[in-house]
């Protein structure tokens, strides 16, 4: 009996390591392969905050993936390229990486990366203060999504932004409560800017005391995230609510922090 | 004296005198052979000819020469009806083929005071070559006259302007003696001033004495101060040496290291090159074997996450 568990045992791992060996990688040629690690390398530069260092690295891996026609690679990399210079302050040239990319007739993108690029322009004209185009460019990206789409959350972000930035409180609660459970399984800067954003339009309305806790959470992520600038943003948030509540007592140390941290990202 | 005898003394003066004969004619062939060859009988010759205004300086048997070299000589000098001369020159052959048609003949000395020549210049242009009886045109050259002349008159003007500029200067109204005068002016001026000044160099001296001891005061001061250096110099000097001694023993000692591991390095930084290599491969070929492969993230492009935040204008920095 124990000689027949013996070889089945054995039998079973050969089988296994048969199945093991069966299982073949995919070819992938040297330029590719150099072109996802120089993606990966500014993955981790970004990361770090070594934005020129990612912006270098990434047009590496763009112009690896150009020359073998990697049409995925290709919009990845113009997609990073343009958030590593709207980290950088630089705008102009970020919208110049997504109009290389959305006015393109030679190569066709995956939706799914069209619509990124589409809601990024959203976001950029947003910054820029022009609400209609960035509306425009909002439903733009929904068009490229479709139902299938990893970008639900992002765009319902930009959509709350929109509304937050044209003072309509209704319409910034109804889109930041979407993004709020489109983000929540995630739970990282997405679901953080959600929480940021609803507890605007709470402000928006009047309702200090329902912001606070909502920012609260989102401060809590972003220090997860170690990314200064929103934790500045939430402290700010927060002092804001506090005053609305007639606490300024509360509200100066709050604005104190947030301007340590200004000073140490300026030094 | 029998006559087989005196008829055999003819005999023997007859021969001598053929003999003598014989000789004397043999010399006078030899002797004009080279009269005949000096007078270029043997060589071929082309005769042409130059018409000139005057046969001043113009002698025959006269060398005519070519870019330096004797060509041939003047064989006849001749008056013509109208006045001029005609000039016939021998030209050898053998160079006739050099001389252009449009050639010159040009008397000329070679020298200030040398020997009058007749020198052909060639012509600009390249055409025909002088045929027999061909005419050149001619010129003078210039001889020690007409340079005197030319020259004279070159120097002439400028004894004129000497003669004006001495008249100048002699005039006691003129502006070279009212520059000395204004000389003379100012250099008794610059008498004064150095009297003048030197009255100033005496008050002077008598300010400096007084400075001159506050200075050898202060150099006193200067000088017990150096002394007291001096003394604590010796101490300090041999504090550095020591201490220069030990850097020196301590950059040798790096030095040493460094030569013996100068041989080593670049070997070093080849393997550890290849360990890299070799470790990159191996560990791509971990990465993409099983089960290794299911624990690593996928080697794939990846998007960045897209911050969908826009920060309120009046919350920016």
């Amino acid at each position: 009996m124990k000689v027949f568990r013996f070889f089945r045992s054995v039998f079973l791992l050969a089988l296994f390591m048969l199945s093991a060996c069966s299982h073949e990688m995919p070819f992938v040629s040297q330029r590719h392969e150099l072109a996802v690690s120089y993606n990966q390398r500014a993955q981790r530069a970004y990361q770090r905050g070594e934005y020129e260092t990612a912006s270098g690295l990434y047009e590496h891996a763009l112009r690896l993936d150009s020359a073998i026609e990697n049409v995925e690679g290709i919009a990845l990399n113009t997609l990073n390229l343009a958030k590593v210079n709207r980290a950088l302050g630089k705008s102009d040239v970020a919208q110049l990486y997504l109009d290389r990319l959305l006015h393109d007739r030679a190569l066709t993108y995956p939706v799914e990366q069209m619509s990124a690029a589409a809601a990024q322009y959203g976001l950029l004209r947003l910054q820029a203060g022009d609400i209609a185009a960035a509306n425009t460019w909002a439903e733009q990206a929904v068009a490229y999504c479709g139902s299938q789409c990893n970008q639900g959350g992002v765009i319902a972000n930009l959509r709350a932004n929109i509304a937050v930035q044209a003072n309509d409180a209704e319409r910034a609660w109804y889109w930041s409560a979407r993004a709020l459970s489109a983000n929540k399984a995630e739970g990282g800067i997405e679901y953080a800017n959600a929480l940021r954003l609803a507890a605007q339009s709470r402000l928006l309305k009047l309702e200090a005391g329902e912001a606070v806790p909502l920012l609260e959470e989102a401060l809590g992520i972003d220090k997860k995230q170690g990314l200064p600038e929103k934790i500045r943003m939430d402290l700010l948030l927060l002092a804001q609510a506090q005053e609305a509540l007639g606490r300024a007592d509360l509200a100066a140390p709050l604005r104190e922090r947030a301007v340590r941290i200004t000073a140490s990202l300026t030094k | 004296m029998k006559l087989p005898d005196f008829n055999l003394g003819i005999q023997q003066t007859e021969r001598k005198t053929r003999r003598f004969m014989w000789a004397a004619f043999a010399v006078l062939v030899l002797v004009s052979g080279v009269i005949a060859f000096r007078q270029d009988y043997f060589v071929r010759n082309t005769s042409v000819y130059f018409f000139a205004p005057n046969a001043q300086g113009l002698n025959k048997g006269m060398a005519v020469k070519f870019i330096g070299f004797k060509v041939g000589s003047v064989q006849e000098i001749s008056m013509e009806s109208n006045a001029s001369v005609k000039v016939k020159l021998s030209l050898d052959s053998e160079y006739v083929r050099l001389i252009g048609q449009d050639a010159k003949a040009r008397l000329m000395k070679e020298a200030l005071v040398g020997e009058s020549v007749v020198e052909i210049i060639p012509g600009e242009r390249q055409v025909r070559q002088v045929a027999q009886n061909s005419v050149l045109e001619f010129e003078r050259g210039q001889d020690a006259g007409s340079l005197a002349e030319s020259l004279a008159a070159q120097v002439q003007p400028i004894l004129s302007d000497v003669r004006q500029i001495t008249a100048s200067i002699n005039n006691p109204r003129g502006d070279i003696q009212q520059i000395l005068k204004n000389l003379n002016q100012v250099s008794s001026g610059l008498r004064e001033t150095v009297t003048q000044l030197n009255g100033l160099a005496q008050s002077g001296s008598q300010k400096l004495d007084g400075v001159y001891v506050k200075v050898d005061r202060a150099l006193d001061k200067a000088n017990s101060s150096l002394e007291t250096l001096d003394k604590s110099l010796p101490g300090l000097v041999e504090k550095a040496d020591t201490t220069l001694n030990h850097v020196q023993s301590v950059a040798l000692d790096l030095k040493q290291m460094a030569q013996v591991s100068s041989s080593q390095v670049p070997a070093l930084l080849r393997n550890t090159n290849a360990l890299v290599e070799d470790g990159q491969e191996t560990l791509k070929g971990v990465q993409k074997a099983w089960p290794f492969n299911g624990w690593l993230p996928k080697a794939e492009e990846s998007a960045l996450p897209l911050d969908g935040y826009v920060m309120p204008p009046e919350l920016k920095r």
